[in-house]
Order: structure tokens, then C-alpha cells, then sequence
């Protein structure tokens, strides 16, 4: 795709996505911890439709082909609305994961179905909180003929009350292995825990279930490696949709400042305000200054290490804009900002979601250390 | 019946005693009489919830640890005030609607007279009534002094007309203390009056507000014509605001405790022994950073205490406590999600290494405090212009 090209798709996916975040119903969202319906199908066919779900997966495939810095807008867009669908962990992380296979018939099935709607991946790799390592898991994936039998435990599965099935990482004698585990598998269960925004963590029990050959996705270290590019990928989105997040709260807050009168002025006007506000903002433009340029890095490829850091590098300023601006607004909001009616609220809670999903800030600067700084300074 | 609680309290001179047998008494009584499914509540307890502890620690004589003997108290000094604190966290005692203890009772004790204390102060002890805070108005919040609901005097009753809001526990509490305009013809401040009124009185109605934790923590009142004698008048006419400002250097003082980050740091041990997050240096500087902070609170609240104690009046300069109690806090509860990783987003509590910890409940709980009993922007404006007296 030329320049020009690419620059015009882009335009017209942010176009697309204005429109369709204009019209989403955060009633919907606010009813979440109720309902637990974090997503409607019918609102992910939509999303389909209009090439959302594919922005990633190759065009054979029935997707876009295009870059991260695309499904960004996308993803950025969506989280300004607060569109609770699980975009980024179906159709980047699950999709890199799977385009990255070498099991062509079950790919084919899997990437169309997620590009079309009609099969919602999830994929469960995690087992310990805190660790971005996709080695450390103890799920064990034990050889027969036809296949394998695996069990173990899952932690941490985001969008996963919807699934059809997941893609669940093991160990084997032949090294990794990751496997496709329909939803109905005998010895397969989910349970949920709710999160602070009203989506749900799923935790998967595998006990003794059946994998056939078939149902193989990746196997080894080419596997591992596909995994951890697709968790580094997904890091990186979730970091535009923190973007997404902390553009919106700020604009609340910078309206809320300049119509909300104390002591005959507008509190907007006060320069303590002004001065912190000022701060918050510097936070968001760093935030999309490293986005747009880690991004950037990311869709070139390079080598496992460089794409570790720059998902960190914006992972952890992300996260920490988005937790510190959000949090900001309840305060520059005074009371109403702590009340359930307040959009404000619905901010501060999808932010510390995303930003407790593939490693918080902390998570991040303590990988960025060991292997750009421990590692970089005994090399 | 609350005379039962201040004979005891007479009785016994805890001051005198030994700290770590304090320690020891109200711990095992803690342990032993509070009931089970109220600690460590992610939220303020209710009164129904509250009725029977209350009453129990009244007869003791343990309900008051900062009112006078005199007035049924403890009468602690700050160190086994701390202690009191401390021994409640530990035992997870959830917050009462304690109006009455923490505000009404050291308001009247101070600016109220005879008839009222001796009206009031045995039904706050006995468990009798319920108090709630009626300062705060939709267009009136760190503005207070621009609040509207106003009280014209008729015959011997006053009528108050208007509306509060943020009002805590106003769906539980039997009677509220407002601040009310009683002339508006000069300086702003000088036209509010302090009024007592029962709850049940017609013409209040209420609209309960959920908390971004989803609980019904606050309310909007609404009155409307609603007639209170005038030996309500606590003070004199127009000199509520004095009386106010007094009281909000009481819920200063009450805010600026550290009490509520202790509970925090519970739930941070629990949470550092299961992860083994103690093994983390860069855990362990940010953990020892805010253990050694909240223990400077602790400092700096014993010497505004012990002022209290000697009856020295508290200046504008308790607004550095309440700054640092609930700066303090809220960084804690940001640490404790952020040391939970994965399990920081966690909407309930979690079970880890047999221990049940609520890594989310402290965050909701710790943001208000830098938004009520003034905010932390204007008690940062207290204190420039009257401690630090620059320039406006
Ligand atoms: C959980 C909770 C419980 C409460 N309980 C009670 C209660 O029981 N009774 C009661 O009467 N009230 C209660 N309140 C209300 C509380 O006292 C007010 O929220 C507070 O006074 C702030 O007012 P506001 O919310 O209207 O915010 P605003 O005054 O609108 O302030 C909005 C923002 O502007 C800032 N700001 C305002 N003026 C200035 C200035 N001059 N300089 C710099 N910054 C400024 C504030 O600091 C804040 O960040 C409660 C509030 C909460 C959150």
C-alpha cells in the first residue's frame, strides 16, 4: 500500500470509528456489573461488518491486512466510548497468534470465523500474576497418539464470556504447544471473577481434555514466539485504547472546569487547576508520542528484544497517564466524580482494567530493566 | 442509660494503665464481641448493623475514646488514642455512622449549651440518635460559605427551606446539624446559623446517591417548609459559620487519623506474604516508603492531638494533617492494586495463600478524603494564605 493510500485507509477507519462510538450506549456499559454482558453479538457482527475484527489478519483470510497502527484508531476510538467488546483480545491477540500458525486447514477455520464473528477466540496462556513470561505455566500437555491430553489451570482469560473456544498454551515433551480447546470440551471449565469495570476474568480448568492432532495450532519454539509477539502486540493496543480512555476523561474534566462555578468563577479558572490540568496533558501527549512511535517500531518487525521494550516503553506510560488522569478527574469533579451516575467513574474503571491486563505499568519497567538496563549493562 | 457507660469510664483511669495491657483489653474484647460478618466491610456500615456494637461499647464506656470523662468519654490521650485506632483496624471494625461520636458530641461539648448537652449527648451515647452532616449544597461545595437553604425564625420555630446534598447516611440518621442562611444582607459568612433537626420532622425528603463503588453512601436532602424550635439554634444567630469552621477542624482532626490507611496495610501484608512480594527490592522501597510515611502521620497527628488534649484551640495549620493522612492513603491504595498486577482489576476480593484480600475496596474508600472535609486544593489555600500568610 502507498503512503498516500494507507494515509486516506486511515482516515476512513477513524471516520468509521467517530460514527459508530458516537452512537454507543454507555448504558450499556453501566449495567455491565449487573448483567455481565460484556459482549453482545450483535454489536461484534456489526463490528465485523465494518472490518473491525479482521484489521489484522490477512486479506486471504477475509481481513484488512493492515497495521497496528491502524487497528490502533480503531481500538483508541472504540475505548473513548467505552465499547466494552473484547476487540483487542480477540483480534489482536488471539489473531497474531493464530495467523502465526502452521496448521493451515484449522487457521483458515479459525481466522475466518473470527474475522466473520461467527467463532469468538480467547486465548488463555496466563497461569501467575505479575509475569509476562509465556514459559512460566505448568499446564501440561501429555502425547498419544491421536493428539494430546491436557491439563492445568488458566488465569487471567479476557473475553472469555463469549468465547467459542480457546487458545490455551501447554508444555510438552516437544517443547510448547498451543492448542485449540473448543468451549464444550469435556473437562474444560470456565468460572469468572468480575473486574473493576464490569468485564469478567475468566480462570480455565483443564482437566484431561482432548486435544486431537487437528486441533494443533503451533508447536515448540516458533510457538512460544508467536505467543509472545502477540502478547507484546495486544500490550501495545490496549495502550491506544488507554489513549482512548485518558483523551476522554481529560476533555470531561477540561468542560467540567470551564462550566462548574465556585466562588463566582468558573473552578477552571482557579491556577492551581490550570497548573494541574497542564500536567495531565503533558502525561496524554507523551503518551501519544510514544504510541505513534512504538507502534511504528512494532510494524517493522524487529527482533524479539526491541519489540519487548517498545511494547513496555508504552505499556508502562500508558497505563500510568491513563490511572493518574482518570483518578484526577474524580478529584476535579469533587463529589459528583464519586458518584455512580458520574461517567467519570466508568473511566477510572476500564483504566485500571486494561491497566492491570498484560502487565501493569510496574510489570513493564521491571521487564524494560532486565533487558534493556541489568542485561544491557553486563552484556 | 449512658450514664452506665460514663460511670465506668469514670471508674477506670485508662490513661494510667499500661499501654500494651490497653493494647491487650481492647484487643481481646474486639476479638471476642464484635460480630464476625461486619469486619473488614468494603464499606461503611450501616446503623441497623451498627445498633447492638454500639450499644455494647456504650455500657462498657469504650464508645467515645476522645470525649471528656466528664461527658462519658474515654478521654484518652493521643499514644492510647492511637492504640484504640489501632486495635479497631486490626479487629476490622467497620466506620458507624459516627456523626454523633466524631462531630455532634465535641460540637456541643464545645459551642453547644447546658439544656443541649444534656439533651443530646446521653441519646449519641445511648445509641438513641443518628447524625447526620448537612453542609453541602449542589451549587455550594468548596464554596460553602454560598449556601442558600435558608431559615426564617416564626414565632418560636424557625422554617428552613432549600436543599443539601452529599449528605452521608442521611437515609440512616434520625436527626442531621445544618448550616443555614439566616440573613442575607451581610458578608456571606456572617449571615449562617447552626440548626439541629430531627429527621422525621415533615416536610424532608430524601434522594439516596450511589458511590462509584455502587453503594448508597450519601443523599440529597430536600426541605420544605420544615419547622425547627429555636432552642435548636446551637450558638448564636449568624455565628454558624464559626461554629462550622470549629467542627471542620474536628473532621480534620478525624480525617488526619491513621486509622484508615492501617486497614490498607493489612490488606498489603496479606497480599506481600502471598506473592512473596518482599523477594522485590523495587516493592520493598515503595512498601517501606509509605510504612515509614504512615508512621510520621502518626507523628504529626499525636501533636495536633495532644494540643486537643490541653485544650489548646487547633489553627488552620491541621489542614497539613489532612492533606498528608489522605495523600497518604490514596497512595497506598494505589500501591496495593498495583502490587496485586493481574489481580488489581479485581471488582471483589480474592482469595490468596489462604488469605481473603480486598485489593480494590481501599482505593474507592481512600478517594474521597482528599474531596471532603474541604478539599485538599483548599486546604492547600488555608494554608498559604494563613500559616504561610503569602500574598493573595
Ligand atoms: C463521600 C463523600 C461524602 C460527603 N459527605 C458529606 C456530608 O456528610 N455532608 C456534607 O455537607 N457534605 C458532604 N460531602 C461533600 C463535600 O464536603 C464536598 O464534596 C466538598 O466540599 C467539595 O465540594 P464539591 O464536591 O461541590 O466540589 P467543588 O467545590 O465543585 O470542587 C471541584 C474541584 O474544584 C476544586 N476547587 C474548588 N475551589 C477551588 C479553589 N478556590 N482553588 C482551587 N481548587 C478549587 C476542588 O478542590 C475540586 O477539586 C461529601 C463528599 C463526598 C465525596
Amino acid at each position: 500500500m502507498s503512503q498516500q493510500d494507507s494515509s486516506e485507509h486511515r482516515a476512513m477507519l477513524s471516520n468509521s470509528v467517530t460514527d459508530f462510538a458516537r452512537g454507543a450506549d454507555v448504558a450499556r456499559v453501566r449495567k455491565l456489573r449487573e448483567t455481565k454482558t460484556e459482549c453482545d453479538r450483535a454489536v461484534w457482527r456489526q463490528m465485523a461488518e465494518l472490518g473491525w475484527l479482521g484489521v489484522l489478519v490477512p486479506e486471504q483470510y477475509g481481513g484488512m491486512g493492515m497495521q497496528l497502527g491502524d487497528m490502533a484508531i480503531v481500538a483508541q476510538g472504540l475505548a473513548r466510548a467505552l465499547v466494552p467488546e473484547p476487540l483487542t483480545a480477540t483480534s489482536v491477540l488471539a489473531a497474531r497468534v493464530l495467523t502465526a500458525s502452521d496448521n493451515n486447514s484449522l487457521k483458515t477455520k479459525l481466522l475466518e470465523g473470527l474475522v466473520s464473528s461467527d467463532i469468538l477466540p480467547a486465548t488463555a496462556w496466563q497461569e501467575q500474576a505479575g509475569t509476562l513470561d509465556v514459559t512460566k505455566i505448568t499446564t501440561q500437555a501429555t502425547p498419544f497418539e491421536g493428539g494430546f491430553r491436557i491439563s492445568g489451570a488458566k488465569r487471567f482469560v479476557i473475553g472469555a464470556t463469549h468465547a467459542d473456544g480457546y487458545i490455551v498454551s501447554a508444555n510438552s515433551p516437544a517443547g510448547l504447544q498451543l492448542l485449540w480447546v473448543p468451549r464444550d470440551a469435556a473437562g474444560a471449565a470456565m468460572t469468572f471473577d468480575a473486574l473493576a469495570d464490569g468485564r469478567q476474568s475468566g480462570t480455565l480448568t483443564l482437566s484431561e481434555v482432548t486435544v486431537a492432532k487437528e486441533n494443533v495450532i503451533h508447536s515448540g519454539a516458533a510457538a512460544a514466539e508467536s505467543l509472545a509477539r502477540a502478547i507484546d502486540h495486544a500490550a501495545a493496543i490496549a495502550s491506544a485504547e488507554l489513549c482512548g480512555i485518558m483523551s476522554r476523561s481529560l476533555e470531561m474534566t477540561l468542560d467540567y472546569m470551564k462550566t462548574r462555578v465556585q466562588f463566582g468563577k468558573p473552578i477552571g479558572s482557579f491556577q492551581v487547576l490550570q497548573h494541574r490540568t497542564v500536567d495531565l496533558y503533558i502525561q496524554q501527549e507523551l503518551s501519544t508520542a510514544v504510541l505513534a512511535d512504538c507502534l511504528g517500531v512494532l510494524d517493522e518487525e524487529p527482533d524479539a528484544k526491541t519489540r519487548s521494550a517498545a511494547a513496555s516503553r508504552v505499556k508502562a506510560r500508558c497505563t500510568d497517564a491513563a490511572l493518574l488522569i482518570t483518578r484526577q478527574a474524580i478529584q476535579l469533579h469533587g463529589a459528583i466524580g464519586f458518584t455512580e451516575d458520574c461517567d467519570v467513574g466508568l473511566y477510572v474503571k476500564r483504566a485500571m482494567t486494561l491497566a492491570a491486563w498484560l502487565g501493569n505499568g510496574t510489570a513493564h519497567r521491571r521487564r524494560y530493566a532486565r533487558t534493556e538496563i541489568i542485561e544491557g549493562a553486563t552484556a | 442509660m449512658s450514664t452506665l457507660g460514663a460511670v465506668s469510664a469514670a471508674k477506670t483511669d485508662w490513661n494510667a494503665m499500661d499501654d500494651d495491657a490497653f493494647r491487650m483489653d481492647l484487643r481481646a474484647y474486639f476479638e471476642k464481641e464484635f460480630p464476625d460478618h461486619l469486619r473488614f466491610l468494603p464499606r461503611r456500615l450501616r446503623w441497623a448493623e451498627s445498633v447492638d456494637w454500639w450499644k455494647k461499647l456504650s455500657k462498657k464506656g469504650w464508645l467515645a475514646p476522645n470525649w471528656p470523662v466528664e461527658h462519658g468519654g474515654m478521654g484518652l490521650t493521643p499514644a492510647k488514642l492511637i492504640i484504640y485506632w489501632e486495635e479497631s483496624e486490626r479487629a476490622g471494625l467497620g466506620r458507624m455512622p459516627d456523626q454523633g461520636l466524631t462531630m455532634v458530641g465535641p460540637m456541643l461539648i464545645r459551642f453547644g449549651n447546658d439544656a443541649q448537652r444534656a439533651n443530646y449527648l446521653p441519646k449519641i451515647l445511648a445509641g438513641d440518635i443518628v447524625w447526620c452532616q448537612g453542609y453541602s449544597e449542589p451549587n455550594a461545595g468548596s464554596d460553602l460559605a454560598s449556601l442558600r437553604t435558608e431559615a426564617v425564625l416564626d414565632g418560636d420555630e424557625y422554617v428552613i427551606n432549600g436543599s443539601k446534598i452529599w449528605t452521608s447516611m442521611a437515609h440512616d440518621a434520625t436527626n442531621i446539624y445544618v448550616l443555614v442562611r439566616t440573613d442575607k444582607n451581610v458578608k456571606q459568612q456572617r449571615g449562617i446559623s447552626f440548626l439541629l433537626v430531627d429527621m422525621k420532622t415533615p416536610g424532608i425528603t430524601l434522594r439516596t446517591i450511589r458511590n462509584i463503588a455502587g453503594h448508597e453512601e450519601f443523599c440529597q436532602v430536600f426541605f420544605d417548609n420544615v419547622r425547627t424550635h429555636k432552642d435548636n439554634l446551637v450558638g448564636k444567630l449568624n455565628e454558624g459559620w464559626t461554629i462550622a469552621k470549629g467542627l471542620l477542624t474536628f473532621e480534620r482532626l478525624s480525617i488526619g487519623s491513621p486509622r484508615r490507611p492501617l486497614q490498607a496495610f493489612e490488606q498489603l501484608d496479606a497480599l506481600a506474604r502471598a506473592q512473596h512480594l518482599f523477594d522485590d527490592p523495587g516493592f520493598v522501597d515503595r512498601y517501606t516508603q509509605l510504612k515509614m510515611d504512615l508512621n510520621d502521620l502518626s507523628s504529626l497527628y499525636g501533636r495536633f492531638v495532644e494540643k486537643v488534649r490541653q485544650g489548646i484551640p487547633l489553627g488552620p495549620d491541621i489542614s497539613m494533617l489532612k492533606i498528608f493522612a489522605t495523600d497518604t492513603y490514596q497512595k497506598l491504595s494505589e500501591l496495593l492494586l498495583e502490587a496485586g498486577d493481574e489481580y488489581g482489576a479485581f471488582a471483589d476480593e480474592i482469595t490468596l495463600g489462604g488469605d481473603q484480600i480486598d485489593l480494590m475496596s481501599p482505593f474507592y474508600i481512600s478517594r474521597p478524603g482528599t474531596i471532603y472535609g474541604g478539599s485538599n486544593e483548599i486546604q492547600r489555600n488555608i494554608l498559604s494564605k494563613y500559616v504561610l500568610q503569602l500574598p493573595s
